[in-house]
């Protein structure tokens, strides 16, 4: 076989195996979307109080108990990811420590998110009595997010250039001044497109919130003690013991909200990246 | 320890002044910040490992991890099965996960025009997205019953996980094999054109094996999110507790059992479950340490 003939061969392949890619994510979407959509728009189902027995029930406690959720958990984790982030953009050397957090972050990473639902379950449900609660879920999901959010916010401080940091230095302010007022306002847009990725992953997450939130409720939750049930961790108990008749449309609708839930949030991440990217071409 | 300081006093003023300096307070607090992560894993284990303790101790090293009897009713509690179901659903998704994702990294970094790849790397970006009982859902309602008619099987078990998992894995491994492509210099592919190379010879003998610890990695990371997946494997991989060796055979892995049990378990079988639990703890762990290992190899050659 000459190399031409080769050459045009392998093309047509890599074609075929992009197009295989694309194919596959656009059957997912459209099947999701073509069999839940109708439902997940209606608004009786969108805002409708779901049924323990009965056919006809809706999520709005479960919509109420997601963005609960991701509001909690970023409170808790965007404070500390930001002061690890200058940590380790603006003081961490080369060495020892600064290898074993990285190590630590990556473990952290790759740990598959139902050990985090257990550990959630062991120390805050269990060893804490908190019960189900979103509290329990929230701190569960921050460490679990830690990682991607750390690693974000580090490269937003990171983008801020050195010319700022020593004009500040240059007036005369500390280290920490120049940090305050200087470092963290400009990195600020970064820092906020830097959650909405982890926003999009608390939102999709199941595995984690199931056995450290609760799976099912009919009111929605107030205090962030209360048991409550996201969305994705009710589909897949709704899906796994289908207790009402139409369980099916349910799940439909529920998924294709989700799905609908993640685009928008993705879109949003999209958006905000660019125009901060803009303005730093601009500034 | 200044020698003009004067001996224990000046030491102890030299500390005076560290401890009203705000700086220093300010990135101790930093320090903390960072050092959760430190933290985090080792609590973690600790709490993982505290709560499989009681397996452990009752069910005995070997008839915990190394065997395949797996019954909470009469206190078997083997969990060899689930690894090999682990495994098994993991190898397979690499199998047809892996060239599927470096081709589609290849196929934007070397094929595409560039507003289809834009087109496409906005895609799988939407695609790693997609929460995993979403594709689940899209598994068990689609892809089940299509391989049930097509195999003349019931269509849960491991070849549906396997796919599952193949959509699971494939915007870590393209994603992260485009990155690697990306960062090759550009006079290794110039120059291998320059000599007269057609693509797929640049591609097949400069760029592949350039970008071999990078496009291993990718895979690695792969195989980490194939084996920590629950959900959407879960709903497909028909949850029966034997251990299989058919591509069609039902079975679980370590995530689908922790998940399926957990609910109603209590006592040694509850501590069974952390005790999986803990294996895929130090699996993760695990696959970080094979990666650092492939990274430091790389270094000496660039």
């Amino acid at each position: 076989m000459n190399a031409k003939r080769a050459d045009r061969i392998a093309t047509w392949v890599f074609w075929v195996l992009g197009s295989i890619t694309v194919g596959i994510l656009a059957f997912i979407i459209l099947e999701v979307l073509g069999r839940g959509l109708t439902t997940a728009l209606n608004p009786r189902f969108l805002f409708g109080k779901p049924e323990a027995m009965t056919a006809g029930g809706g999520i709005f406690p479960m919509i109420v108990s997601t963005l609960y959720l991701v509001v909690l958990t970023i409170i808790i984790a965007l404070p500390i990811s930001v002061g690890a982030a200058i940590y380790m953009a603006e003081f961490a050397r080369k060495g020892r420590l600064n290898n074993l957090i990285r190590f630590c972050l990556d473990s952290l990473a790759t740990l598959p998110s139902i050990v985090f639902g257990l550990f959630g379950l062991a120390l805050f449900v269990t060893a804490f009595h908190w019960s189900y609660c979103l509290m329990a879920g929230a701190f569960t999901l921050a460490i679990l997010n830690l990682p991607i959010l750390l690693r974000s916010t580090e490269e937003a401080i990171k983008l801020v250039p050195d010319t700022y940091r020593e004009a500040s230095m240059s007036l005369g302010a500390s280290r920490w001044t120049t940090i305050r007022q200087i470092v963290i306002p400009s990195a600020m847009p970064g820092i906020i497109t830097a959650t909405i990725l982890p926003i999009g992953r608390i939102v999709g997450e199941s595995a984690a919130i199931i056995y450290t939130v609760g799976v099912f409720i009919r009111n929605v939750p107030v205090n962030p003690f209360d048991t409550a049930a996201p969305l994705a961790g009710y589909i897949w108990a709704t899906q796994a013991e289908p207790g009402v008749p139409d369980w099916k449309s349910i799940v439909n609708g529920g998924a294709a909200l989700l799905l609908i839930m993640v685009f928008v949030i993705y879109f949003l991440a999209r958006w905000a990246g660019n125009r901060y990217q803009k303005k730093k071409l601009l500034g | 320890m200044s020698a003009r300081g004067g001996g224990a006093a000046g030491v102890l003023r030299a500390k005076a002044a560290a401890f009203a300096d705000r700086e220093y307070w300010v990135r101790l607090v930093m320090f903390a910040c960072a050092a959760i992560s430190i933290l985090a894993i080792l609590v973690i284990f600790v709490f993982i490992f505290r709560e499989s303790l009681p397996a452990i101790r009752d069910v005995g090293i070997g008839n915990l991890f190394f065997s395949t009897n797996y019954n909470p009713q009469t206190g078997h509690y083997g969990m060899l099965g689930f690894i090999w179901g682990t495994l098994l659903t993991t190898f397979g998704a690499m199998v047809l996960g892996a060239p599927l994702g470096i081709g589609t990294a290849i196929f934007l970094d070397q094929i595409a025009p560039e507003r289809t790849a834009r087109v496409v790397r906005r895609g799988i970006e939407l695609l790693a997205g997609i929460p995993s009982v979403v594709i689940g859902w899209f598994g068990l309602i689609l892809l089940v019953p299509f391989l049930a008619r097509v195999t003349g099987t019931a269509g849960y078990g491991v070849f549906a996980a396997v796919l599952v998992l193949v959509v699971m894995a494939l915007p870590t491994i393209t994603t992260l094999s485009a990155e690697t492509l990306k960062s090759l210099p550009p006079e290794l592919e110039e120059a291998s054109v320059a000599m007269g190379a057609t693509r797929w010879q640049t591609i097949y003998k400069v760029l592949l094996p350039s970008a071999r610890e990078g496009l291993l990695i990718a895979v690695i990371l792969g195989m980490g999110r194939a084996i920590g997946e629950t959900m959407a494997v879960q709903m497909v991989i028909g949850n029966s507790r034997g251990i299989t060796f058919s591509l069609f055979g039902r079975t679980s892995t370590l995530t689908t059992r922790m998940v399926t049990e957990m609910a109603e378990a209590s006592g040694v079988h509850r501590s069974a479950l952390f005790a999986m639990a803990l294996v895929l703890l130090l699996l993760a762990v695990l696959l970080i340490l094979v990666i650092r290992f492939v990274s430091r190899e790389r270094k000496p050659a660039a």
